[in-house]
């Protein structure tokens, strides 16, 4: 999914709105953005990764114009370089397209104009586009002539906008993909309820009202085979022989705040529901339970005899829990700080170095890949992030296939990111039992559904919403989940939390428990690790703090907790999915009923570019 | 005017889908393998909308997850309906979020892009009159029935007693903004607001336009009627699958075992896994990441995503939810069977059995024909299960 912006009519100012508008369209993905403007001439700006990268961009370059358009870009096949990022020209530079939608056909266009000696600097099918315009205005077509004549020769679904130097318009097409047209028409609208044009104040086209929601709420939604053009004088839509088309004008009511998270009050929620979908999106094609394997695109014949992992936050927790399972398949394996290791780097040796990065793009994480690859180690990146930084520059990528999040604080990415390194331990470790392990993970994601139906967590987190601090404990593959648990806490609702193994909490945090600190312990199975957890959990009991066990129900801690937050039963590898999930939901009441700004806290940012 | 809104109505449970609506609405429910307001949304799309507004209700987190922001490219805004008072009241809910005509559809139909593309097409040529699609059917007085007179809607009736109405309305209108301010106009009934009783009132102080269509139109009201859906959306090839061979269709990310064989037709969802020895079908629908073990045999039935289905079970005209695991030997040799729901008893229907999300069978259990095993119910190993088996129960020999 992509999202497409264009503005006329804001002088100075189109820039700023088509950025703007970007922001809004960020939820139908952002791993490359771009603009152009046009006045005599057509200057052009984008970058991979999000929006911030390209407003980084445009703060070093100058680009101006009268009219503009803008696309953001998230991809699942091919890389979001520069180069793919739209918007894409033509060979003479005077022609600049932004595109949603799939050119089925673009393959033989594009043999045909390469013969014809037309040049080509991107993978992307809209790149027929606007060299398909140059050729109709080299024969003398206007421009809306030319882009009707380009998308006549194409097969798929499109929705186009085109600017072209000399003429401060911008040229519009639709089939199959939405684009509407939002008209400013100054203090008082004109009122008409159809029109095939009208003069405007300022003109804006985007894939959904809420890039221009915050200027106008007039609206005028294009049908297919429909074509637009936009400048200084207002609007006219026409049909595809260029008769004018009588349109209805829309006043749309709703707030375009609320667009994008499907019917949540945040995206963080949105996400956290998400889970089943990403898990699935993350496992298919890659396993087969019956056959007993993992296939998994890109990592060759990779098998570690050693493995160091490299990563912050919340990745840096799923790391944790990835070296567990390496050391469990008989392999030595440790986690680090990126920011330790870019600066105090242990000894390699033959070690694969993993970096685990949401973004791709964690300053601290990208710092320490390099330098594990300036001492000669074969690295591998897991990302959400397809052709990010981390995934080029090292050997190997996996990708957690998440979609994307939009919430600052990562939630869909962890459980993504946990399910991920199964699969990179089962591809490349002798995993004990593996067709159980892969079993393991294809429950998951109704399980995670199982959960999400039926989870007590905000009726908990209303109980201790106003509680001094939080602790976490858990042991093996529950201790990770227990540190993610405390963050999470940390990061939305400002409030004291902290993540202990459950067997370090009686050398010396224990102080700190009182009738005023719920303790959260994750208790899975009824083996050694369940039964030593339950004793710590006594510990605190002991000393009237209110517990909460996050559990399976196979051992007896339920006798000593005040709430209990239930998980469907399965492995201990992928219980702690689970468990992280009823965690996430913990944070997000608690966070809610303390009116925090949950999907962008204070002093945080998505993914940290800076050292 | 033209029609570039829709309003889906999806707020409702369907209490008599009962227990599978334990936790999602009849929206929700497979037709075949996938959610009957996949077909609806596509009827939207093909019909050329600019944007869908969905009316949730009842356990709307699952239709908001299943679809999220947009679908198929078109925007879809989410209204909620706190309290479910009638289709009157959660149209009324969407008042806000649509401006000028409107096209309303109940979200619990498989309905097809034709049928909505007329509706719009003949309300386009008169936009103040209100427009809905009716269409024949032999059991008339099962639905909301009418009749009419030049063209026109005469009369509308939910559930006649008599059985002398051969149309139906088929929950696909086209409205002018001022069907919101009819809709308040309209007296509660018991404190519901019906879109039929304002429907009503149109015919009386007005007009109100039948477009009568034989496009696809199936309706599930009882769990044995998601085996005739399946058996329907497969006979027409309406799944996403690709096609192997005629009526067989499998995701390409599936895993299906040279050594099963797939009986026409038969659908086999994403990620599926299907193991050596296995008989699929006829009339077999898989949804997404089920898992059938080696010689077991699944036929008549429609199997919801993530089920497990061990080695050596017998499955015939079988519903089972989501996350269910039948047990290896586990057999349910099929209809016909008298089901009681509620008070009424349903004669002679062809229902095996039907396990709601989340039940487990242990290995060697069977089930009588007719049977309905509540959500998360557990049969354990040997058990002969028929009737009705509670939610969460544990059922030992």
């Amino acid at each position: 999914m992509c999202g497409i912006i264009g503005c006329v009519g804001r002088a100075d100012e189109t820039l700023a709105v088509l950025v703007h508008g970007l922001s809004k369209l960020e939820y139908r993905g952002y791993d490359s953005a771009g603009v152009a403007l046009a006045d005599d001439t057509v200057s052009v700006a984008k970058r991979s990764g999000e929006i911030d990268e390209l407003r980084a961009l445009l703060d070093e370059t100058t680009i101006d114009g009268a009219v503009g358009i803008g696309h953001t870009r998230w991809s699942t096949h091919g890389p979001p370089t520069d180069a793919n990022a739209h918007p894409h020209g033509d060979c003479t530079g005077d022609v600049a397209v932004v595109h949603n939608g799939i050119i089925e056909n673009y393959q033989s266009i594009r043999d045909e104009l390469v013969s014809d000696g037309h040049e080509f600097v991107s993978d992307t099918d809209t790149e027929v586009i606007p060299h398909l315009v140059e050729d109709a205005l080299a024969d003398g077509a206007e421009p809306m002539a030319a882009l009707r004549r380009a998308v006549d020769r194409l097969e798929g679904s499109y929705a186009v906008a085109a600017v072209v130097a000399g003429t401060e318009a911008v040229f519009v097409a639709r089939n199959d993909s939405p684009l509407v047209l939002g008209l400013d028409e100054g203090s008082e609208p004109h009122g008409a309820s159809t029109a095939t044009g009208g003069t405007t104040r300022a003109t804006y086209l985007a894939s959904d009202v809420p890039a221009f929601r915050d200027y106008t709420d007039r609206v005028v939604y294009l049908a297919d085979g429909e074509f637009a053009r936009l400048d200084a004088e207002g609007w006219t839509v026409t049909d595809g022989d260029g008769t004018p088309v009588e349109k209805e004008i829309d006043t749309v009511a709703w707030d375009a705040e609320e667009t994008g998270k499907s019917g949540y009050d945040h995206f963080m929620l949105k996400e956290i529901h998400e889970q089943p979908r990403a898990l699935r999106q993350c496992l298919r094609g890659r396993v087969d339970e019956l056959g007993a394997a993992v296939d998994i695109e890109d990592l060759g014949d990779l098998s570690p005899t050693g493995v160091q992992f490299v990563a912050c936050g919340t990745s840096y927790h799923a790391a944790l829990y990835g070296a567990q399972l390496y050391r469990r398949a008989g392999i030595p394996a440790q986690t680090f700080l990126a920011s330790e290791y870019a600066t105090a780097p242990p000894p390699i040796g033959d070690a694969l170095v993993v970096g685990v990065t949401q973004s791709g793009e964690t300053a601290d994480t990208l710092s320490a890949l390099r330098e594990a690859r300036h001492r000669g180690a074969r690295t591998l990146a897991v990302t959400n992030t397809v052709g990010s930084t981390a995934a080029r520059e090292c050997d190997h990528a996996l990708y957690i296939r998440a979609g994307p999040e939009i919430g600052v604080a990562a939630s869909k990415t962890f459980a993504s990111q946990l399910a991920a390194l199964n699969l990179l331990a089962l591809g490349t470790a002798p995993v004990d039992r593996p067709r159980e392990a892969i079993a393991g993970l294809r429950d998951l994601p109704g399980q995670v559904q199982a959960l999400l139906d039926d989870s007590r967590a905000s009726a908990v987190a209303e109980q201790y919403q106003d509680a001094g601090a939080y602790f976490f404990v858990g042991r093996g593959h529950q201790y990770p989940v227990a540190l993610e648990g405390a963050l999470k806490m940390k990061e939305i609702t400002y409030k004291h939390a902290e993540g202990f193994a459950a067997g370090e909490l009686k050398h010396g945090p224990l102080a700190l428990v009182t009738d005023d600190t719920p303790v959260f312990a994750v208790v899975v199975g009824d083996g050694e690790q369940a039964r030593k957890t339950v004793g710590n959990v006594k510990e605190v009991e002991a000393r009237d703090a209110p517990v909460v066990a996050v559990t399976d129900g196979r051992s007896d801690v339920e006798r000593y907790a005040d709430e209990v937050l239930k998980i469907p039963e399965t492995r201990p590898e992928a219980a702690a999915v689970l468990a992280n999930v009823q965690l996430q939901l913990v944070s997000y009441y608690t966070a809610k009923g303390l009116g925090r700004s949950i999907d962008k806290p204070r002093n945080l940012a998505k993914s940290v570019t800076v050292e | 005017m033209s029609v570039r809104t829709a309003v889906v109505l999806a707020a409702g449970e369907g209490t008599r889908l009962r227990p599978l609506t334990r936790n999602r609405p009849k929206p929700m429910l497979p037709a075949g393998n996938r959610p009957i307001l996949e077909y609806v949304f596509d009827a939207l799309v093909e019909a050329g909308l600019d944007r869908i507004v969905v009316v949730v209700g009842y356990k709307r987190d699952r239709v908001q997850d299943h679809f999220g922001p947009s679908y198929r490219g078109v925007p879809l805004s989410y209204v909620t309906q706190g309290k479910q008072l009638g289709s009157g009241h959660a149209l009324l809910q969407a008042r806000d979020a649509v401006s000028g005509p409107v096209l309303v559809v109940n979200g619990d139909r498989v309905i097809d892009g034709e049928t909505v593309g007329s509706v719009i097409d003949h309300f386009e040529t008169d936009p103040e009159t209100p427009a809905l699609a009716v269409l024949e059917r032999q059991d008339a007085s099962h639905y909301g029935a009418v009749d009419l007179r030049d063209g026109d809607l005469h009369s509308i009736v939910e559930k006649p007693e008599t059985d002398e109405y051969r149309l139906i309305n088929g929950g696909i209108y086209a409205f002018p903004e001022s069907i919101f301010d009819e809709i308040e106009a309209t007296p509660r009934a018991e404190g519901e607001l019906a879109l039929t009783d304002t429907i009503a009132r149109l015919i009386d102080s007005d007009r109100v336009r039948a477009v009568t269509t034989d496009g696809l139109w199936v309706d599930a009201t009882y769990p044995w009627d998601l085996l005739t859906v399946a058996r329907e959306v497969l006979a027409r090839g309406r799944v996403t699958e690709s096609n192997r061979r005629d009526s067989v269709w499998v995701a390409d990310s599936a895993h299906v075992h040279a050594d099963a064989t797939l009986q026409a037709p038969v659908v086999v969802g994403p990620d599926c896994e299907v193991a050596a020895g296995t008989v699929l079908g006829p009339d077999a629908a898989l949804g997404a990441n089920v898992t059938v073990g080696a010689n077991a045999t699944v036929q008549q039935s429609v199997l919801d995503a993530d089920t497990r289905v061990d080695a050596g079970a017998t499955l015939v005209d079988t519903v089972a939810g989501q996350d269910v695991t039948l047990g290896v030997e586990t057999v349910v040799p099929g209809g016909p069977a008298d089901v009681q729901i509620g008070t009424e008893v349903f004669e002679d229907r062809t229902l095996g059995a039907v396990f709601a999300d989340r039940v487990t069978t242990r290995g060697n259990v069977s089930v009588s024909p007719g049977t309905l095993v509540g959500p998360s119910a557990t049969l354990h190993a040997g058990v002969h299960a028929f009737g009705h088996v509670a939610e969460d129960a544990e059922v030992v020999r």
